[in-house]
């Protein structure tokens, strides 16, 4: 079994899962506190409008997918405040229009179906030292953000009014909080691809949810269930010989299922 | 008139406050006094604009006109910081008429107070304020779990952590079964009398008014009344703000 640990692309995979997994899942306790699940699958999309820019271009589409998200999380965040559209169709919108710009500029590449296959589905296993690099500067800016205002982020999610009354500037946390939300999703492609990146933000807290009793549990119970579900789902693929990204979430999955049906009859008991 | 007689300093001063959504004014030129380390109860029919004056109090909703002071120092001047509770400003204490969350959610009572704690500020004092409204037992249940009585407790506990001067309890009472509201209201009394908190409340109890404030403020958009409850709360007053059914308990379903 440790044989999978002997090649560098996978240790590559490990390492970048890893990292993904401790962000997302971190993440992803707030993400569904505030019910932000859909702004997080909604940016996932919007990025390979930045992705396509990125190729098209010959800059680095993971950096210039990040700035395309930046962009459109502020977008996001103030028309969500200006105007009287709600969310979703804000979201939606965007969404929607930024994949469909993405998929319009990928067409201009020639053999352009192979790339998008990529990014749609994630590729872990062809990560590069470069983008390693990229993946941990941005999560080390995204956790210290999670951590330093750990306790604000929380008192906006659970209670808004009370933290403005207190003096926390929820509007600039918030806006903070969109960003560091985008740049942890369009990391997150790298891995799972822009279909399946959200469920690494929604199924470790989720799981966690329906286990723990407090909040600080409910944290480090979703990170570890996060790196649990990248490494079985890994070890899985390259045992199946399966799409990694597939087996990754198709294994959260799995667990999430199996912690509701033991919580429901644990409960009825 | 006011109570903010030589002896106790004005904690709240309001002057020519207005507020309006879209063009309807809900408040309409208000100006009044609050002394420090008084009970006033805020008393008017619904829609009278109580929730609304205090939420624009607390900088919650955009005023259009007037200015609100805390202790002498502008209120709304801006206090937002990152980090929240600056040393400079005053941050009063709040308890909503409703508060709705996730019943879901894994958070214990003591970690839901801790999110109200000043940074630098002893964790033991979660502790020491769960006990103040007898809450302590209830220390490591999920809030989700509680009661809507014991989550108005906690709301309490989470707005007094911090240790406010003021505190702004909207119909904080909801929700709160007969025997406990009696006791809650001694919990006011004990906290205005003990820790000197100036305590501002909405409610629709004529005998609590009487009984527990200093001061009451009759509100129907503009300023009715301001005075010692016992002088004001007259029949023909009370007739004068609510109307004919006077004396029966309101109870707001918004």
């Amino acid at each position: 079994m440790l044989e999978i640990l002997q090649y560098p692309f996978m240790q590559r995979a490990i390492i970048g899962g890893l990292i993904l997994g401790l962000m997302l899942a971190f993440m992803g306790v707030f993400v569904i506190l505030r019910r932000m699940a859909f702004f997080g699958d909604g940016v996932a999309h919007a990025s390979l409008a930045g992705i396509a820019i990125g190729i098209l271009t010959s800059y680095n589409p993971l950096i210039v997918a990040i700035a395309f998200s930046i962009v459109l999380a502020i977008l996001i965040f103030y028309l969500e405040r200006k105007t009287t559209l709600s969310s979703d169709v804000i979201i939606g919108i965007f969404f929607t229009a930024s994949m469909a710009l993405g998929i319009v500029l990928m067409s201009l590449k020639s053999g352009y179906q192979p790339e998008l296959i990529s990014f749609l589905f994630g590729n872990i296993l062809a990560i590069q030292v470069s983008e390693l690099i990229i993946m941990s500067v941005f999560a080390i800016m995204v956790l210290s953000f999670l951590i330093y205002f750990y306790r604000q982020i929380t008192f906006i999610a659970l209670d808004r009014e009370g933290a403005k009354v207190a003096g926390i500037n929820t509007g600039i946390l918030d806006l903070i909080f969109y960003i560091a939300l985008a740049i942890a999703v369009v990391l997150g492609v790298k891995i799972l691809g822009i279909v399946l990146v959200s469920a690494l933000l929604i199924i470790p807290a989720s799981i966690g949810k329906l286990l723990v009793s407090s909040f600080k549990a409910l944290i480090i119970t979703s990170i570890v269930l996060a790196e649990i579900t990248i490494l079985g789902g890994l070890l899985l693929s390259y045992t199946l010989d399966l799409p990694a990204g597939g087996m990754i979430v198709l294994f959260g999955a799995a667990l999430f299922f199996i912690a509701l049906f033991t919580n429901k009859y644990l409960r009825l008991k | 008139m006011s109570s903010s007689n030589k002896k106790n300093p004005t904690a709240i001063e309001i002057k020519n406050l207005t507020v309006a959504y879209d063009k309807e004014k809900i408040l309409d030129n208000l100006s009044f006094n609050i002394g420090a380390e008084t009970i006033t109860a805020l008393i008017g029919p619904n829609g009278a604009g109580k929730t609304t004056l205090i939420r624009a109090i607390l900088g919650l909703i955009p005023i259009q006109k007037g200015s609100i002071k805390f202790f002498n120092r502008d209120a709304l001047q801006k206090c937002n910081h990152l980090k929240g509770h600056h040393i400079d400003c005053f941050h009063p204490g709040y308890v909503p008429q409703r508060y709705s969350f996730d019943k879901t959610f894994p958070i214990t009572v003591r970690e839901f107070l801790g999110l109200a704690l000043l940074s630098g500020q002893d964790a033991s004092k979660i502790d020491k304020t769960l006990k103040e409204v007898g809450m302590l037992k209830n220390k490591d249940r999920l809030l989700g779990q509680l009661s809507g009585g014991q989550v108005q407790r906690v709301l309490i506990a989470k707005a007094l952590v911090a240790e406010p001067k003021i505190l702004f309890l909207d119909e904080a009472a909801f929700g709160i079964d007969i025997a406990g509201e009696k006791t809650f209201y001694e919990l006011i009394k004990h906290l205005n009398k003990k820790q000197g908190i100036t305590c501002i409340l909405v409610s629709h109890e004529i005998d609590v008014v009487f009984k527990y404030a200093d001061q009451v403020i009759c509100l129907n958009k503009k300023m009715i009344c301001q005075g010692v409850p016992k002088k004001l709360l007259t029949p023909k007053t009370l007739t004068e703000i609510y109307g004919k059914e006077i004396g029966l308990y309101e109870h707001k379903y918004k």
